[in-house]
């Protein structure tokens, strides 16, 4: 037994957004549960409601047209990562969702959760904030739009308030050749949250280059847009290490010391930069 | 309490559960189908995996009212009239079961990864298996079982 409380499964958004506004911070949003049923379990969480969203048909939403990209919230990781249209636009996006855990629990964790959660580490972050994806956030008093740039507060928190449900997440339309890549440092493949974790977008046309860093920092850090234009290779990586250095603040953890991460950094972000600057594809 | 419905290996079941629950809790306790195992409780080492809708999860990070409406998979379900399915017989030829209490969750993941991809490469076993942890066999038997039911079908 996970403890003892309610559970509901809404049959509307309204009627979820109703609940969990009613719940407060004694209720909870589940979806994919892989990270709240473990908190349950080890009691670091106790919440009174569990408000179970994943059937609600809006939140399962998957477009993959090149003016709209949507991601529903109950969305399985797993589908993301199966999904070519996905691939084939956002390599980088199917890449960070592949890391993440195992086969099983991917057929049960979700972009939106991963993102919830707050963890230092999400490996959804980095890519979601490069990609300058959006949630969309319903509430009994209406829908609102999220940057995810603007979602993490600190460690394991965000900007949502009780009542909120998250619908999908969005992704701007693509705007000419855009090579994304996501990277992972970890001690076990498969079994193991990031070390480091870091994602880049690159568009060679408009000569900008997005980077964001996990795990080395209370949230997920999104660098100052780079402008790539006259830059050589070399020139382009020593100031994404200089920016991405001066934006962190590594920690020593049960994964890694805060020495290990700085020294770890650099490397992850050179072989980053060459994935999506020269184009030779990603690679965890 | 909450009421269920589900099939589980084909039977329609109903029950009334509590929402804290899960659904290794039900098929153990209530079902007594002991072949899906608690290992560490938090969906690390796969020895609880089942099927839900013929994809394999961790039947400890779900909870049972959560599967009201779904078709659950189990270890028990492979055998027919007491003759184990050909995925099971790979199993007991190659040498990949020692202990035992893995087995069940692997062989669940590979039947889900015989479901969606009959004839697998080794790539995709391993992938399909890497939330399954066996501290026995060394996985080289596992892989030569899998490999050995590739193409006997999906179904058991």
């Amino acid at each position: 037994m996970l403890g003892r409380f309610e559970y509901a499964r809404p049959q509307s958004v309204d009627e979820a957004c109703r609940l969990l506004a009613e719940g407060g911070r004694a209720a909870a949003v589940l979806a994919g549960g892989t990270d709240l049923l473990v908190d349950l379990r080890n009691g670091f969480r106790s919440p009174s409601l569990l408000v179970d969203v994943k059937r609600l048909g809006e939140l399962q939403a998957l477009k993959t047209r090149s003016d709209e990209t949507v991601v529903g919230a109950a969305v399985p990781l797993n589908v993301v990562v199966e999904n070519r249209e996905l691939r084939k636009a956002y390599a980088g996006l199917s890449d960070a969702a592949l890391s993440i855990a195992t086969y099983q629990l991917r057929n049960r964790a979700t972009v939106a959760g991963n993102l919830c959660n707050a963890s230092p580490a999400a490996d959804m972050a980095p890519i979601l904030l490069v990609l300058d994806a959006e949630l969309t956030v319903q509430n009994a008093k209406g829908t609102r739009a999220v940057p995810v740039a603007t979602l993490f507060t600190g460690a394991k928190r965000t900007c949502l308030v009780p009542g909120d449900v998250v619908i999908d997440v969005r992704m701007p339309p693509l705007d000419g050749e855009l090579r994304t890549a996501f990277r992972k440092q970890q001690r076990i493949r498969g079994h193991d949250l990031a070390v480091v974790n870091a994602a880049a977008a690159y568009a060679p046309s408009r000569a900008t280059l997005r980077v964001a860093v996990g795990s080395c920092a209370p949230t997920p850090v999104l660098l100052e847009p780079f402008d790539t234009k006259g830059t050589s290779p070399q020139a382009l990586a020593d100031e994404v290490l200089r920016a991405a250095a001066a934006a962190t603040a590594p920690i020593d953890d049960v994964r890694a010391s805060a020495a290990y991460r700085r020294a770890v950094l650099p490397v992850l972000l050179r072989r980053l930069l060459a994935d999506v600057v020269s184009g030779r594809g990603g690679g965890i | 309490m909450h009421d269920i419905e589900l099939r589980v290996n084909g039977h329609a079941e109903r029950a009334s559960v509590p929402a804290g629950m899960t659904l290794l809790e039900f098929l153990r306790d209530r079902l007594a189908l002991t072949g899906a195992k608690e290992g560490c409780g938090i969906g690390e080492c796969g020895a609880c995996t089942v099927l839900l809708d013929r994809t394999p999860v961790t039947a400890c990070l779900v909870l049972a009212v959560e599967a009201d409406g779904l078709d659950v998979r189990t270890i028990e379900g492979e055998a027919a009239d007491g003759e184990l399915s050909a995925l099971q017989r790979a199993f007991v030829d190659a040498g990949a079961v020692q202990c035992g209490f893995c087995t069940p969750g692997m062989i669940m993941s590979a039947r889900a990864l015989l479901l969606r991809s009959p004839h697998p490469s080794d790539e995709e076993i391993v992938e399909a298996i890497a939330g399954n942890l066996c501290r026995c066999t060394g996985y080289e038997a596992i892989l030569a079982a899998i490999r050995a039911a590739s193409g006997t079908g999906g179904e058991p």
